[in-house]
């Protein structure tokens, strides 16, 4: 009985400190983008947090999104501060050809966003483990 | 004596066959990557079926030119583009970028403050097929780009910026000079480290990214030739024997970094640095594929 609740007490530990870890690639192949990223079931600040963490991994691999003029990391700075700010829109600024333009969104949207686009930039890096093979001329792709 | 003699041929046998051994690979691609583009537009028409599945008979029987070979696809998509070449044979008449030569031609011969010229770097500028190369001291892959950075430090002067200007005018000196002397692409990869930046390279360029999920690949190994809006993708055969370019979407000229920028940008994603382990990787791989190739630069582009 002490065995079971030491391993209890262990598990719990370590399933609580790894939550507040940084997120990982093999973390990122086993999650369901749709669920971790929907703002209804898990917060708006949750969304951002986990986008947070996996745009913090996506920067070190060197896969960071970019739409338009918007990196991923920007999307999560802006919308925090929308967040903060309790402002309904955000807008996102960028400059092209020395020109400041902008978007603007819903926050909830922009959050989606920004935590689709952090999940997926990691996830496509353990897709690529095994398709870019696929589409090498001589290797996997047969012509 | 003999036996010194014999002990230091082997020796020598010994290490051009492992010398080559660290090539093997890339070769297999590059000759793979030949046949591939050959067989393509060996006759576009007639590979509709597996090669062309959304181009209209129309083009492919009229706009495009058969049974192209591998030189010719330093060209681009005009290799294969008859519009695209016929517009590109009337501005070549009158190059846009025939005083960027020039400016390049000045740089390479103005003196630093210490007294030298870039000629105590580059002896002899018709380089452009040389580059990328592998530093196994450094144990990086070093473009010409930065090649060029690294002579102005060693030199006391600031490095320049890598995209365009200068940089680019100076290329332009070294590409026009490789073209005129007629120099090929030779890339080598002579160790182990440098075959594995190689690897690197190729599995970046093949690699699916961005919110787009495009890999470099998309566009210029399986979509070469294929229509986007009113555009033929060029080919990754032949893509590193013309830099710098000058742009028309520019109005200017651009080195390679620059236009892999556009990419990585076009991709959807963060673009990578010139100079960053990723660009340099990639350029490595893109210019081997060229190897043997033709140094055809610079050159104009939409």
């Amino acid at each position: 009985m002490k065995t079971y609740t030491l391993t209890s007490i262990i598990l719990s530990v370590g399933l609580g400190l790894s939550s507040l870890s940084a997120a990982t690639l093999a973390d990122a192949a086993n999650i369901d983008v749709a669920k971790v990223c929907d703002v209804k079931a898990n917060g708006i600040e949750g969304v951002l947090k986990t986008a947070a963490e996996y745009n913090a991994l996506a920067k070190k691999l060197g896969v960071e999104f970019k739409r338009k003029g918007v990196t991923t990391s920007q999307y999560i700075t802006d919308t925090e501060a929308a967040v903060k700010a309790k402002a309904k829109e955000v807008t996102l600024k960028y400059t092209k050809k020395g020109k400041v333009k902008k978007h603007t969104f819903a926050t909830t949207y922009a959050a989606w966003r920004a935590c689709h686009f952090a999940v997926r930039a990691v996830q496509q890096v353990n897709e690529a483990e095994t398709t870019w093979r696929l589409a090498v001329p001589g290797d996997g792709f047969k012509f | 004596m003999n036996v010194i003699k014999i002990t230091v041929a082997a020796l020598l046998m010994a290490s051009l066959a492992s010398a080559a051994s660290f090539n093997t690979q890339a070769e297999k691609d590059r000759k793979a990557l030949i046949a591939y583009m050959e067989k393509k537009f060996s006759d576009p028409a007639k590979n509709k079926g597996s090669f062309f599945p959304y181009s209209t008979n129309e083009e492919l029987s009229k706009r495009f030119t058969k049974g192209i070979k591998r030189d010719a696809f330093r060209l681009g998509s005009y290799a294969y583009d008859k519009g695209g070449k016929s517009q590109y044979d009337e501005v070549m008449e009158m190059p846009p970028f025939e005083d960027n030569i020039d400016a390049g031609k000045a740089l390479y011969e103005k003196k630093f403050a210490n007294g030298k010229t870039f000629k105590s770097c580059f002896p002899d500028p018709a380089i452009a097929g040389e580059y990328p190369k592998f530093d196994d001291k450094k144990g990086t892959v070093v473009t010409l780009t930065l090649a060029i950075n690294e002579c102005l430090k060693a030199n006391g002067e600031k490095p320049w910026k890598m995209k365009k200007g200068k940089m680019a005018d100076l290329e332009a000196y070294f590409a026009s000079a490789s073209t005129e002397a007629g120099k090929k692409v030779h890339i080598v990869i002579q160790s182990e480290a440098a075959a594995q930046a190689y690897e690197a390279g190729k599995k970046a360029y093949y690699s699916q990214r961005g919110y787009l999920k495009l890999s470099c690949a998309t566009c210029h190994v399986q979509g070469t030739g294929k229509r986007v809006r009113n555009e033929y993708m060029s080919p990754l055969l032949g893509h590193t024997t013309h830099f710098p370019v000058y742009r028309l979407k520019w109005q200017g000229l651009g080195t390679l970094e620059r236009r892999i920028e556009g990419c990585n940008k076009d991709e959807g994603e963060k673009p990578h640095k010139p100079g960053s382990p990723w660009m340099s990787n990639v350029l490595y791989f893109m210019a081997y594929m060229s190897n043997e190739m033709p140094v055809d630069g610079p050159a104009i582009r939409k």
